[in-house]
């Protein structure tokens, strides 16, 4: 009996080599970007400072790299087109702290497997060798002459996997990936000098750059890279540092985010998170901050080798690395470099404190007492109530800084803004919202704090709401009563409130919670903010001065101090900028002195 | 219109009506100054629309007439005019010469006929009353006043006649203040006037004058025979001030002003500089304060005192309480309570007056 099926049952057999490196092409070769990111990055490990990139028809025609790196003897050359040839591990303990980019060994034979592959290079000036591969056969072995480092080309890329190829996308598209790619590269790396160009045409070239502000010039354009604010911030073994987008300017122009982890550009969604947390309040909800962050941590508390692509990474202690963080960028913001300004601004050398004196953000924020906050509702509860849970015992001292503020004349003009004379600039004050970011201060502060001053009314307030409002109240009551509203259902939708706050002396509480029941009520949109916060907000926005409110010279001298006190005096809880500087070099470059 | 008139009469009478002047107006005429010649001299008025002053002085007359006088240049002139008699006469509607010494000043004016009139009162079935009275219930009331705008009932001061006393009550809704003074023959009337008025007829009248107030539309006139002084009115009704007073406060204190003040004060240097939020505790022979600012800092005092009650913590605004010790005409005052979200008073303790005085404040909600 002839074995019955033995054509229709195929054996098990193992895959050829190439079949092999083919398949584990896919996981690291899957678009030009991808190969064009393994040669930069070996090019970088080859201690190159100077690449070349040179594109031709989004990367599938051809994908040139040249480095001016240390370059491979031949046997090495031979070497790096095998599977799981790297010179950067030896074995698996080598796993751990990987500082290197690429480690994996794969990238050569994987591309080499799908393209036609041509590697030349040099140990020094002169003597060198080239190794040309075809779909992962090595086709010749020839000595050239060239410069110290390396080149490689791909061309054709994916020709013999046609399931690959039918996958790309149009050459504009491969196109933008690399060059989106590059950019992270060059931002990574900004002592190399990269030059990118596409079917004969430079698309940019960068010198070697002294500061990240310096190599995003030609990235996002010149303006823009001005216009950012610095971080820099130490905590515990955390150095957080980079560029972030100005609240004012948040929506403006496209968003681009870039974290880097110990020098290696990460998707990290929790990163990315707790830095727009650090903006929380001053953007508008929905938009989204552009910023470029570099984390730096021991290699000890941070595990790469997680993604095959290496862009996530996992954290021992995840929680600090994102509050430090957080504080990092929101001490930024706190610096007058976030004040919005007219036209170009220059920037100190040091991030000067915006009211002449260091703003003391930490003390400020440490002296709320860590009590814990009955009046949230479970989901209420915010991270900065969590963090203020697991503090030790505050001091409740006031900051040292307070006295030595001096206040500079102030004066009022189109009883909107306070005016006034500071070192560089004269800077405008927006009284409404000033006042607004004060107030939400304070009421955040007292919501947590569950102490705000509530003052009895001789004649209470009977206020009769439309049924929505009414509902407005209800939902809200325990949060209005930790704002200082004390109030109680009086028959059908009316409430008689036996206390308000006193947060100034124009206080209008009656007003103010009219307001404030008419804007929950209008207010429909899911919210991502939680609701004290929003409750919050809404309140300062309604007991706030009001633009067209004449001041008194006292009144502007509190408000000016008051605010001098908040964590984020430069905006305010809508997002909008609360302080406005016109620089000397503005005024004199408009009136034509320059 | 020409008449003589001593330098310091003029600067007298310029003193008395120039302040209701407005710095800022719409309406031109409202920065000049009435001149009217009268039978024994000149009568200078000034106003705002709200209040207007007028002032009689005796001068030399020669030609009658009236004019409207620039009332921050007549002033400034007048301040530095030599000692010499002040000779002014006026041509037409709008020249205005001015002559002292060898010093010659010629202004222009506005005609008479572009002066607001005064508003009509009746002064014929006036009351009169003792210019001293009513100072001193404007100085121990009008504070308590209310200055923001949201209930402008608030921003004004009552003044309530009755047969045997008249009576003002002024109130921002967080803290109260009322005084009574006996009166005989008086007659029941019930006015609601700004402050700024009150403060003027306090500062025009001399204490011991008889004043006649005549009643208008919607104003009211004080006058005495060379000064008058009329206001608007702020329309009512004011809220039922009596039955927020309390009658069944339970609890006693018997304070030291002097001491209390100065521990009040010392406390409010912590005190948030919004809220003014300070803790009294009080106990059977001692006064305790306690004031905690988050972001601030934290104070503590004690005071002895006379105390009768249960022991009762309470929260006030400093400024508030203050304000009243400020107008408490003696040593000691008498503070009653009942609970520390109910209305605290506030007297004057062993006053041997005939009037009668009583504050009220509310108190602040305390953090526990």
């Amino acid at each position: 009996m002839s074995p019955v099926g033995s054509t229709a049952r195929a054996r098990v057999a193992i895959l050829p080599a190439d079949v092999a490196d083919r398949i584990a092409a896919g996981e690291v070769v899957e678009r030009p970007a991808s190969v064009v990111k393994e040669l930069v990055e070996n090019a970088l490990d080859a201690g190159a400072m100077a690449i070349d990139v040179e594109i031709r028809d989004g990367g599938r025609a051809l994908i040139r790299v040249s480095d001016d790196g240390l370059g491979m003897p031949e046997e090495d050359a031979r070497l790096a087109i095998a599977r799981h040839a790297t010179s950067k591990i030896r074995d698996a303990e080598d796993l751990v702290g990987v500082g290197s980019f690429g480690f994996r060994g794969e990238a050569l034979p994987a591309i080499g497997s799908v393209s036609h592959l041509r590697i030349e290079t040099a140990t020094e000036d002169g003597a060198g060798v080239a190794v040309a591969v075809s779909g992962g056969t090595l086709v010749g072995v020839t000595p050239i002459a060239r410069r110290r480092g390396t080149t490689v080309s791909v061309e054709a890329l994916f020709y013999n996997t046609p399931a690959r190829q039918k996958f790309l996308r149009g050459a504009r598209s491969e196109w933008r990936a690399i060059v989106e790619l590059m950019g992270t590269l060059a931002l990574v790396r900004r002592d190399v000098r990269f030059r990118l160009v596409h079917d004969g045409k430079e698309q940019w070239q960068l010198p070697a750059a002294a500061s990240l502000r310096a190599r995003l010039g030609p990235l996002w354009g010149g303006e823009v890279a001005e216009r950012l604010v610095a971080v820099d911030d130490v905590q515990g073994v955390i150095h957080v540092a980079g560029l972030i987008e100005r609240p004012t300017d948040v929506g403006s122009t496209s968003r681009q985010v870039l974290v880097l982890v110990n020098g290696r550009a990460v998707r990290d969604v929790g990163i990315v998170r707790a830095a727009e947390a650090a903006y929380k309040s001053t953007i508008p909800a929905g938009t989204r901050p552009s910023l470029v962050l570099e984390v730096t941590l021991p290699g000890r508390e941070v595990d790469v080798n997680v993604h095959p692509a290496k862009a996530e990474v996992r954290f021992v202690d995840r929680w600090t690395v994102e509050r430090a963080v957080e504080r990092a960028v929101r001490r930024a913001l706190g610096t007058e470099e976030a004040i919005a300004s007219v036209g170009a601004m220059p920037r100190p050398e040091m991030p000067q404190a915006l009211f002449g004196t260091p703003l003391p953000v930490e003390v400020l924020r440490q002296a709320v007492p860590s009590a814990p906050a009955p009046l949230f509702e479970p989901e209420a509860s915010s991270p900065d109530a969590a963090e203020d849970g697991g503090r030790p015992p505050a001091p409740t001292a006031a900051p040292a800084a307070d006295p030595d503020l001096i206040v500079p004349p102030l004066i009022q003009v189109h009883r909107t803004y306070i005016a006034f004379e500071r070192g560089d600039a004269l800077v405008l004050i927006d009284q409404h919202s000033a006042h607004e970011r004060v107030l939400y201060e304070r009421f955040m502060g007292a919501l947590e704090r569950g102490d705000a001053p509530a003052q009895r009314l001789l004649f209470p307030l009977t206020l009769h709401l439309s049924p929505a409002e009414a509902e407005a109240f209800e939902g809200h009551r325990a949060l209005f009563a930790g704002l200082g509203f004390d109030a109680e259902a009086f028959g059908g939708n009316s409430v008689l409130v036996h206390a308000v706050p006193n947060p100034h002396p124009r206080f209008d509480a009656e007003r103010c919670l009219r307001e404030t029941l008419a804007a929950l009520t209008g207010d429909r949109l899911p919210s991502t903010i939680a609701r004290h916060e929003r409750l919050a907000a809404t309140v300062a926005c309604k007991a706030a001065v009001k633009a067209g409110d004449l001041l008194a010279p006292e009144e502007m001298r509190a408000l000016f101090l008051a605010l001098a006190r908040t964590t984020l005096p430069a905006h305010d809880v809508h997002g909008r900028a609360t302080i406005l500087q016109l620089t000397w070099d503005e005024l004199d470059r408009r009136f034509g002195r320059t | 219109m020409r008449f003589t008139i001593t330098r310091e009469k003029l600067q007298e009478g310029l003193a008395a009506v120039t302040p209701v002047v407005p710095n800022k107006t719409t309406l031109p005429v409202l920065a000049n100054l009435l001149v009217q010649t009268t039978e024994k001299g000149i009568r200078i008025s000034g106003t705002d629309l709200d209040i207007a002053v007028s002032t009689e002085i005796t001068a030399d007359v020669e030609a009658a007439g009236g004019i409207t006088i620039p009332a921050r240049k007549l002033s400034e002139i007048a301040r530095e005019l030599p000692a010499a008699p002040v000779r002014i006469s006026a041509t037409g509607d709008q020249r205005i010469t001015l002559e002292c010494g060898r010093a010659k000043f010629k202004l222009l004016g506005l005609p008479k006929t572009e002066f607001p009139s005064f508003p009509a009162v009746r002064f014929e079935k006036a009351l009169k009353i003792g210019s001293g009275d009513l100072q001193r219930l404007i100085s121990h009331t009008a504070f308590a006043a209310s200055t923001e705008e949201s209930r402008p009932i608030l921003n004004g001061v009552l003044w309530e006649i009755r047969n045997d006393l008249m009576r003002m009550v002024a109130t921002n809704g967080h803290r109260l203040a009322k005084m009574e003074i006996p009166v005989s023959g008086g007659q029941k009337a019930e006015h609601i006037i700004p402050p700024k008025a009150l403060e003027q007829i306090k500062r025009l009248f001399p204490a011991e004058e008889q004043l006649e107030v005549g009643v208008g539309e919607n104003h009211l006139g004080f006058r005495s025979p060379f000064t008058s002084v009329f206001t608007r009115l702020i329309e009512g009704p004011y809220p039922g001030y009596d039955q927020v007073i309390p009658k069944d406060n339970d609890k006693h204190a018997i304070l030291d002003r002097a001491a209390f003040t100065s521990a009040l004060r010392r406390m409010s240097v912590v005190a948030s500089d919004q809220t003014h939020r300070i803790r009294l505790s009080f106990n059977s022979g001692m006064l305790k304060f306690a004031v905690s600012t988050p972001d601030l800092g934290e104070a503590q005092d004690e005071l002895p005192i006379r105390y009768e009650g249960d022991p009762l913590d309470i929260g006030f605004n400093a400024n508030y309480l203050l304000e009243m010790l400020r107008f408490m005409p003696t040593e000691e005052v008498r503070m009653t309570f009942r609970a520390p979200e109910r209305a605290t008073t506030l007297e004057p303790e062993g006053w041997s007056d005939p009037a009668k005085y009583l504050c009220l404040l509310m108190p602040l909600r305390l953090a526990d």
